[in-house]
């Protein structure tokens, strides 16, 4: 008997998920036009993730509060994929199948993009990438694929040219080997680097879960001649150890990263250590050094939310959205292949993060890059570049 | 252990196989409906189910409490996704595979029957049982928390050997474009077989030798019953079907990296078969079920109410719950016994008479 009553409950639990299956959308021209916002709240990449859904929510309570898109109000629904790949690829068919919406945004990290990204391209709904900056995706998803973000070729070539142009021709290569991003991002920066003409002095690497890097400091520090600079690509975990590990060897030459150096964290953690450390990123968020779209952003994310936007990523999140109803009000409608025209026809758009043009065969911006220096322990504006040249994907 | 029905095998196997043809009719309509959500959610509970019953028959069945399945996983989802990359793919994505293995691509089909992913599935669960044999030779003779650590050391190892053998699994950088083989058929004819094989080993001698010496393993020996022989068929059987499990995966997610098989998927493992129970076939059955059920109907209530990381919460405290006021689990050791449903007078006995070996 018990058993039965066990079984009955085991059914119920499920029927029980059924009833959470939302209705079938509404019709496609009347009502709110609904959108999906995939981000992965909890789990490791919450912290850059979360910012993301609180920029894109605030930009979609904005556009909502100025009379919506079309004149239809945005029904933004999000659903947590908690960084596990299956749940990931789940909730990619939900947003197709149950909530019916027209267009994804969201994720700031390929891992999850390749997880929901075939999903939504076998679809046929445009997916609009927060802040994944692999610029291999679109080849490997499909052309419903595109990115408010620039990819990791065209901010290492922007490093690499920085540190040719301004310290000299010898670097210092160090990457995480543990991830994809951290792998990628050393690899174009030694393509454009030694297509510059630069040459590298040493290139060593590093487990993701280090926190001890004397072995890496020490082979440095046998060099004959200090390098003119040193690229260390790094995951937002590990910078501020690094950094400060380098500087207490002794090492003050110029550090230069990438966007996995924009988090407080490298403040807290190297503190002093990290003067004269430049990175690249989507922009900077700052009151007094940041652009007037970054100033307006950020006095209504305190408003919304209490705090200021952890990174640049919430802009990011913001700057998707807005993308998308742009090309919504472009298109005239709510369907995909008319959405895809207007996104690859976007010119100038003018995001916060930088202006944004796309393009039938680039569905990764030719966007600015900002290269932050840190000086007196805060974030400064370095410079907004632009590469010269982009190693290939 | 309850004891095994009695009667003529027509009425024996009658049970069972109503439960079968109710589960085919139930994944045609499935697959008819097409709706790949629930077809999703189905697959994921199918591979898991082939998980929390393998390590049903590590852990549960001979007590050895191993960490390290989900290494056995991670190894046959690399080595079945290796096997059927097809030619053109390997090239692009394993430039660097030794010349041998860069020729082979299990991508075959009968008619459209994809045979390849089954040899490939087979080979790759075959390779990893080997492993599983060599490491268990020296790791069966661990007991107790021994082998729990020594497992999660392989667990580890395992980790660690995939990212740095970049020239095979391409390290960190994720293992994509994998070809989306494995369906709800493909998983549940697997999950089957698997329910299958751990109750006739339950059955069997070998089986009351593994559950003699998990409750006393000087007693067992000390009236001649064999602890090594046991404990290694238990875990390089559960080690295939670990694999097989990791190879349907791999093809259904079609991308992933090391990261995916470590301890989060380990614990959600054991936590579906401590709730299902230790030792019971159905348990692990049932345990399954209401874990994979109860996280997406938590997910759904997740995102309205805007309470994140609450199923993470609750399905702990459903887990802490079960360790203090039911240590064996649901069904304990006991079995829920489609063999007697047709049976009249229910065989030796009827359900309630089950005895209870706790």
């Amino acid at each position: 008997m018990k058993q039965k009553l066990f079984a009955l409950f085991v059914i119920a639990t499920l029927f029980l998920s059924a009833c959470g299956a939302t209705a079938g959308g509404g019709g496609s021209t009347q009502g709110p036009i609904k959108i999906g916002g995939g981000f992965a709240l909890t789990g490791a990449e919450s912290s850059l993730d979360l910012p993301a859904a609180n920029g894109a929510k605030l930009a979609v309570k904005e556009i909502n509060a100025a009379g919506g898109v079309l004149g239809r109000q945005i029904d933004f629904i999000v659903h947590d994929t908690k960084y596990d790949m299956s749940v990931t690829a789940q909730v990619a068919k939900q947003f197709v199948e149950q909530d019916k919406v027209v267009a994804v945004v969201g994720f700031t990290d390929s891992d999850s993009v390749l997880a929901s990204g075939p999903t939504i391209q076998s679809a046929g709904l445009p997916f609009i990438i927060a802040g994944a900056t692999s610029p291999k995706l679109p080849a490997q998803i499909g052309d419903m694929l595109f990115f408010a973000c620039f990819g990791d070729n065209v901010q290492a070539a922007v490093g690499a040219e920085y540190g040719f142009k301004n310290y000299g021709k010898t670097a210092y290569l160090l990457w995480d080997k543990g991830v994809e991003y951290t792998t990628l991002l050393g690899g174009y920066f030694k393509s454009r680097f030694t297509e510059l003409g630069g040459t590298l002095a040493l290139e060593d690497t590093y487990e993701d879960n280090a926190t001890d890097f004397s072995a890496q400091i020490a082979k440095v520090k046998a060099l004959p001649q200090q390098p003119d600079f040193y690229f260390i690509s790094a995951m937002p975990y590990n910078v501020g150890p690094v950094v400060k590990q380098f500087r207490d060897a002794g090492l003050t030459g110029p550090i230069i990263g990438g966007d996995g150096y924009d988090t407080p964290d490298i403040l807290s953690v190297a503190g002093p250590a990290s003067e004269n450390v430049f990175f690249t990123t989507h922009a900077l968020m700052d009151t007094t050094g940041g652009t007037e779209g970054i100033k307006k952003f950020i006095a209504a994310y305190n408003k919304e939310y209490g705090h200021d936007p952890e990174n640049a990523f919430a802009a990011l999140g913001y700057d998707s959205v807005y993308l998308l109803a742009d090309a919504i009000k472009r298109a005239g409608s709510t369907d995909a292949q008319a959405i895809k025209k207007a996104l690859e026809a976007t010119s100038n758009f003018p995001g916060i993060t930088g202006a944004i043009t796309l393009g039938a065969d680039a569905h990764i911006p030719r966007k600015g890059v900002t290269m932050i220096a840190i000086k007196d322990g805060k974030f400064t504006l370095g410079a907004e570049l632009v590469p010269e040249k982009v190693p290939a994907p | 252990m309850s004891p095994q029905a009695q009667g003529p095998i027509w009425e024996r196997a009658a049970g069972p196989l109503v439960a079968v043809l109710a589960l085919v009719i139930l994944l045609a309509l499935l697959q008819v409906t097409g709706l790949a959500f629930w077809q999703g959610l189905v697959i994921n509970l199918g591979i898991f189910l082939i998980l929390v019953l393998s390590l049903n028959l590590s852990n549960g069945f001979t007590g050895v409490f191993s960490l390290g399945h989900i290494g056995f996983m991670a190894l046959g989802a690399y080595a079945s996704a290796i096997l059927t990359l097809p030619l053109r793919e390997k090239q692009e994505y394993l430039p660097n595979l030794p010349a041998w293995m860069a020729g082979i691509h299990f991508d075959f089909r009968v008619g459209s029957f994809p045979l390849g992913f089954l040899v490939a599935t087979v080979i790759a669960a075959f390779l990893v049982s080997l492993v599983a044999l060599l490491v268990g030779l020296v790791l069966m003779r661990l007991s107790g928390h021994f082998v729990a650590v020594a497992t999660l050391g392989f667990l580890v190892i395992v980790r660690v050997l995939l990212f740095n053998a970049d020239n095979l699994t391409r390290g960190s950088r994720t293992f994509s474009n994998v070809t989306p083989y494995t369906n709800l058929w493909w998983v549940w004819a697997w999950a089957l077989l698997t329910i299958y094989i751990v109750w006739r080993i339950k059955r069997s001698p070998f089986g009351r030798a593994m559950f003699a010496q998990r409750e006393d393993r000087w007693a067992a020996q000390s009236i001649g019953i064999e602890v090594m022989s046991p404990r290694l068929l238990a875990f390089v059987v559960s080690a295939f079907f670990t694999a097989v499990a990791g190879s349907l995966y791999a093809h259904f997610i079609t991308s992933f990296s090391p990261t995916v098989f470590y301890f989060d998927l380990t614990f959600k493992v054991i936590t579906m078969l401590v709730v299902g129970g230790m030792g019971s076939v159905s348990g692990s059955v049932v345990g399954t079920v209401l874990v994979v059920g109860l996280t997406e109907v938590l997910r759904r209530i997740e995102d309205p109410s805007q309470l994140y990381g609450m199923s993470g919460i609750v399905l702990a405290i459903l887990f802490i719950l079960i360790i203090i006021f039911r240590r064996e689990g649901l069904l304990g050791q006991r079995e829920i016994a489609l063999d007697r449903w047709f049976m009249k007078g229910g065989g030796t006995g009827s359900e309630q008479q089950i005895t209870n070996a706790e």
